[in-house]
């Protein structure tokens, strides 16, 4: 990586700025995870509603940071790793707008629930779910901040066991929506729920693969461990 | 999706044209050029970039033996057209530069006619049996160089009294009047507008179909519009190689990186 400086130091300026609205959106979304994950846990509306509201700012940052990389491509015509920083800023960006999306649907869910009765022994299966992808997210984030492939690489790694906690939540849902019919409503929400925090987590290793692509020039091969077996399940669910 | 565009702007060729080896290059007591080797290839567009000094219109003049006529200059190593040697006793150089083409930073036609001017290397290379088949030539290499359909009313016009641009491109018919099979640009744009610098580089494009293009440029920009190949020279060292998309996206080498991204290297 070249970290010199440009001759112009506006372009380094320009760089720096776009860098600093990635972190700040970062920072953003790593709190509307862990807020959104304890207003469902502690049935907090008013939390949730925060969540929700704060949202906006996480869009306006991100359409700042397509406004800015657009001008810089335009303007400065970024080769090599700048390209790249740019590039990979776009996508990440993206990422994290649709994390605050994801969260924000999460923190309207927990409304809606807090008026039904609790379903027994999801919270913790959700709490742990949330907090890996939480700690994905602000790892995929670090090893941008650090221009750490490595790490980026053990976060790609680590979807795994988001990918398992999902499938185990989907079969426990099902079960509880099998047990008795008035568990559906929450069950759905709740599933709704657990596939918004599995979303996110591939939004992470989204940004994980450009932070290795930003370092090494290569997007990272496909060979991932994946799990996706809730797609075969019999009772699967359409997909939308 | 079949990207058609990538595709025609990738290296299609892998016949080598030019293949040098181990050249060095002496002015006087100063060594130029250490150690080049690298492989044109035919009917490719080859960028070579650097900053100034570094070397890169040095090796262009040698590809032509430009550098005979310097006295102080001194070129060791092996320069291959097809296999052959450029250097051998029995290469006449003149017979080598009219397949070896060249065209120059300024543009720079003789004071005399359009026609005369794109006529002069068939006549004294005798490519030419009669004035039928010169018009010939001097209409094809217009057409050639983009400039036909501006000059064919005009031809006994003087040459210098064309734009930058049109002489630029006068200077381009001139260099391919003699069919070369290598046409070597030395900053062929950097005296021309915008519009100009846009239609040398759509001929250069062209011409691809045709030559080995050979073009020293400053305009990274440039090199990575016209360019399949290029070459990054840096201190008389030829520093990098590679597909043009490669060097601009992801170099190797971090000179190169220093150098195409704007940082002092």
């Amino acid at each position: 990586m070249n970290r010199d400086k440009h001759i112009a130091s506006a372009f380094d300026r320009d760089l720096e700025t776009i860098q600093a609205l990635v972190v700040k959106m970062g920072g953003m979304v790593e709190t509307a995870i862990s807020d959104a994950a304890t207003a469902l846990e502690n049935r907090d509306e008013e939390l949730a509603e925060q969540v929700r509201s704060r949202d906006k700012a996480i869009d306006a940052l991100e359409a700042q940071i397509n406004e800015d990389a657009a001008r810089l491509i335009a303007l400065r015509a970024p080769t090599a790793t700048d390209l790249r920083m740019v590039l990979a800023v776009l996508k990440i960006a993206s990422s994290l707008e649709r994390v605050g999306d994801f969260a924000k649907n999460m923190a309207k869910r927990t409304t809606v629930l807090s008026q039904m009765p609790v379903i027994n022994g999801s919270g913790l299966a959700l709490r742990r779910m949330s907090q890996a992808v939480a700690k994905m997210m602000q790892d995929a984030l670090d090893s941008y901040i650090r221009r750490d492939a490595e790490l980026a690489q053990d976060v790609r790694q680590r979807d795994l066991e988001v990918d398992q906690m999902y499938n185990a939540l989907f079969r426990e849902f099902l079960t509880h929506m099998m047990e008795d019919p008035r568990n559906i409503t929450a069950c759905m929400h709740l599933h709704f729920i657990a596939k918004n925090i599995e979303r996110m987590g591939d939004h992470a290793t989204s940004v994980a693969e450009q932070v290795i692509y930003l370092v090494t020039g290569e997007m990272p091969d496909e060979a991932r461990p994946k799990s996706d077996s809730v797609a075969t399940a019999g009772t699967m669910p359409a997909e939308g | 999706m079949y990207d058609m565009n990538r595709v025609e702007n990738a290296v299609t060729q892998n016949d080598i044209k030019i293949s040098a080896r181990k050249v060095q290059v002496y002015y006087g007591e100063k060594h130029a050029l250490k150690d080049v080797d690298v492989d044109i290839l035919d009917k490719t567009v080859t960028a070579f970039i650097g900053p100034s000094g570094c070397g890169k219109s040095t090796f262009l003049r040698c590809i032509n033996r430009m550098n005979d006529t310097i006295p102080v200059a001194r070129v060791e190593g092996e320069i291959l057209l097809d296999g052959e040697d450029i250097h051998d006793r029995r290469v006449d150089p003149v017979q080598l530069r009219a397949k070896v083409g060249m065209v120059f930073q300024k543009p720079n036609p003789f004071p005399k006619s359009i026609y005369d001017n794109v006529a002069y290397g068939p006549r004294i290379h005798g490519l030419t049996r009669n004035r039928a088949d010169l018009d010939e030539i001097v209409e094809k290499s217009l057409r050639g160089a983009a400039l036909w359909n501006e000059v064919k009313d005009r031809l006994q016009e003087p040459g210098t009294g064309l734009s930058g641009g049109q002489q630029q491109r006068l200077c381009i018919a001139r260099a391919v009047a003699t069919s070369p099979e290598v046409l070597l640009m030395d900053e062929p744009c950097s005296a021309l507008d915008p519009i100009a610098t846009a239609q040398v580089e759509e001929l250069i494009d062209q011409l691809r179909s045709n030559f080995s293009v050979v073009i020293v440029t400053h305009s990274m920009q440039q090199a990575a519009r016209v360019s399949q190949k290029t070459a990054f020279f840096h201190l008389g060292n030829l520093v990098e190689y590679g597909n043009t998309e490669d060097i601009f996206t992801a170099p190797k080498d971090s000179r190169t990186e220093a150098y195409i991204s704007g940082r002092i290297g």
